[in-house]
């Protein structure tokens, strides 16, 4: 979210007077600069979550709400009969985000669990017994460079007519994966796990053998020592990592898109219902909807910022 | 019982052999060092005893049963290794615990038996601090520490010392001596370090490209060496060596070279041929005018209580001769030298093995 321009390496230094405020101060301006275009939409979506509906689209634009309204946030936020149901052209309904909200959380919390588990032991396994053979580490990064859409069709053939066909026929028992949690969530789980991989690999690698040697002369088993020595020691790396991808399937639209709805709607394909509405798109509660996704994240990453840092200077492992 | 034997001990990596065939029986309570240059297949016997690397032919006994396929922490060693592998996220005190929480040994004995190896490395007040906070010398105890509380039969060393700076390592000698007096337990330990071999050893293992070159207790090593890489590999300065020939003159053995010849006095004419003379240092004697060889001194390093003497004789290197210091010897000077003829060993020049025993 903050700008990743890196500070200028000193090397002006004998240039008089002139170059010594100039050269920070433009370094200063050149920040400010980059930092406020970032920033602006972010600035704009919270603004805009805050004004009345008539402000939405003024001109000139209300840079600050006029009259400060917590009413989009009502809107999202009441429990209602209506449930899911979306505006059909009034700026007055409710809409209620909170079946949405634990949607979202249940898919990305549970399948970004399990994928960290998954992929942290495959990363142990690739890092210690050359798993997948010499190049895996870097293959398994070019499974991400497949276009989501490219696979979003074939896996809705499969979720709607070959799975549970099958499944049928082999055990008479019909598996849905379309719009139900383990659908999306074994998506998200697959879809991530790469990412663990590679990140993980990184951590693990930087585990001395010796140690796990120690571990096992000591009569440690293999998994003891997973747990006792190695996990330990990659802890900040795991949160690094649990973070990347929770917001990595947070933020996923497309399969949701493609997968759910309605009986499983997380938050991106809710905020998307938004624009089709007959009478004019309602800036507001969608603008107080994006607020409100972003703001776990970064709750999140403000209490976790000591891993963030660890995690983040790879080579945290000191002897 | 404690003994360790390995019969035909075979590694290879790939197409590399790193352990060409040991044959070796280390007795219960001994002190044995592996010494050898890097790569000469030291570490990789040492984790075939510990069961860190299979062995690809051959076999490992420990007491009296063959440990091939026994896993590493059921053969009741310790083991301290060169980079320590203390575990950085757990206190000293858990550190030296480990083994026996994997044990599931009741609590308080494990608080008992801690402090009791805590005491005997001398490192109690460390208890509670990370491995990161220890000082080299400490974190090195702590190490010991892990390796003693569960009192294994056998104990595994890796260069364990290669860490310290010349002071501690010393310091720390002294004090594995006294450990090895203490515990009775048996040694095994590798290093590249000759004078860590030469100190704490009650036998050495001299290896070279895989094979054990000769095992026997330091003072034999040193004096008696079994070809020229065991004689070359220890003392500082090196042994000096002098190409030459065995030829038989009339009743007698001689030795020829370039700087001049010696009478071996022997009347077996056995190994006539190309040969090289070993000498060490202190084995080499200048004489008074007249006796001995000729040279002329090209260099003089002081140590204090000797002095080196570098003497250019005519041969492909010089001879060394540590001398008395207090011996008035200038860079310059032409003296002569000879040998003490009872020190004097000979190689074949082809296989570099002894001859003339």
């Amino acid at each position: 979210m903050t700008a990743g321009v890196s500070p200028m390496p000193p090397t002006v230094r004998t240039r008089g007077r002139r170059a010594r405020w100039l050269f920070p101060g433009v370094r200063h301006a050149v920040l400010l600069a980059w930092s406020a275009f970032v920033l602006f939409p972010i600035f704009w979506m919270v603004s805009t979550s805050f004004k009345e509906s008539w402000e939405w689209v003024a001109w000139p634009p209300h840079w600050l709400p006029w009259e400060p309204t917590l009413y989009s946030y009502r809107q999202i936020f009441t429990f209602s009969e209506m449930g899911r149901d979306l505006a059909r052209g009034a700026t007055d309904q409710v809409f209620a985000i909170w079946g949405a909200v634990a949607d979202s959380l249940v898919v990305c919390a549970v399948s970004s669990l399990v994928s960290l588990l998954l992929g942290t032991f495959l990363a142990y396994s690739v890092s210690r017994f050359g798993v997948g053979g010499k190049n895996f580490r870097y293959a398994i990064l070019t499974i991400r460079m497949v276009p989501p859409i490219v696979i979003a069709i074939p896996i809705l053939i499969y979720y709607a007519i070959m799975i549970p066909h099958t499944t049928t026929l082999l055990f008479g028992a019909r598996l849905t994966l379309i719009d139900t949690y383990l659908g999306l969530g074994l998506l998200y789980t697959a879809t991530t796990l790469p990412f663990v991989i590679w990140m993980m690999l990184s951590f693990i690698d930087e585990v001395p053998y010796t140690l796990e040697h120690a571990a096992r002369l000591m009569g440690a088993g293999r998994l003891t020592t997973i747990r006792r020595v190695v996990l330990p020691l990659v802890a900040s790396g795991m949160v690094v990592t649990f973070l990347f991808i929770f917001i990595l399937n947070w933020s996923e639209f497309l399969l949701a898109l493609t997968l759910t709805h309605p009986k499983v709607t997380t938050l991106p394909v809710l905020l998307n219902k938004f624009q089709s509405a007959v009478e004019g798109r309602l800036y507001g509660p969608q603008a107080a909807i994006g607020t409100v996704i972003t703001v776990p994240v970064v709750v999140l990453g403000i209490l976790i910022q000591k891993h963030l840092v660890k995690g983040f200077s790879f080579g945290m492992i000191r002897k | 019982m404690s003994r360790i034997l390995l019969r035909d001990l075979v590694k290879t990596f790939g197409g590399l052999t790193a352990v060409a065939g040991v044959n070796l029986e280390v007795r219960d309570g001994e002190f044995v060092v592996f010494v050898g240059p890097s790569g000469c297949g030291k570490t990789t016997t040492l984790n075939m005893i510990s069961g860190l690397e299979t062995p690809t032919g051959g076999e490992v006994v420990i007491g009296d049963r063959v440990v091939n396929d026994v896993e590493p922490g059921e053969r009741d060693l310790g083991m301290v290794f060169q980079d320590l592998a203390l575990f950085p996220h757990m206190t000293v005190f858990e550190n030296i615990a480990f083994g026996l929480r994997v044990k599931r040994v009741a609590a308080d004995e494990i608080r008992r038996r801690v402090q009791e190896a805590a005491a005997t490395m001398r490192i109690a007040p460390l208890l509670d601090k990370k491995p990161a906070q220890c000082s080299g010398g400490e974190a090195q105890r702590v190490a010991l520490a892990r390796t003693i509380v569960t009192k294994p039969s056998v104990f595994l060393m890796d260069e364990p010392l290669s860490s310290l700076d010349a002071k501690l390592r010393v310091e720390m000698r002294t004090e594995l001596k006294r450990l090895h007096g203490t515990l009775r337990a048996t040694f095994v330990y590798v290093t590249h370090d000759q004078a860590e071999a030469m100190t704490m050893a009650d036998r050495i293992v001299v290896m070279d490209r895989g094979l054990v070159q000769q095992v026997g207790p330091p003072l034999t090593v040193y004096g008696d060496p079994a070809n020229r890489f065991v004689a070359g590999f220890f003392g500082v300065p090196a042994m000096n060596f002098i190409d030459g020939a065995l030829a038989v003159h009339g009743n007698t053995l001689r030795f020829d070279a370039a700087g001049g010849a010696l009478d071996l006095g022997r009347r077996e004419p056995a190994g006539a041929g190309a040969v090289t003379l070993g000498i060490r240092p202190e084995h080499v004697r200048l004489l008074p005018d007249g006796e001995g060889w000729p040279a002329a001194v090209s260099l003089i390093e002081p140590m204090g209580d000797e002095t080196l003497v570098f003497l250019d004789y005519g041969g492909r290197t010089s001879i060394v001769a540590k001398v008395d210091a207090e011996d008035k010897v200038a860079v310059g000077d032409q003296r002569r030298f000879g040998f003490r003829p009872d020190k004097l060993v000979f190689f074949d020049a082809a296989t570099g093995e002894r001859v003339l025993r």
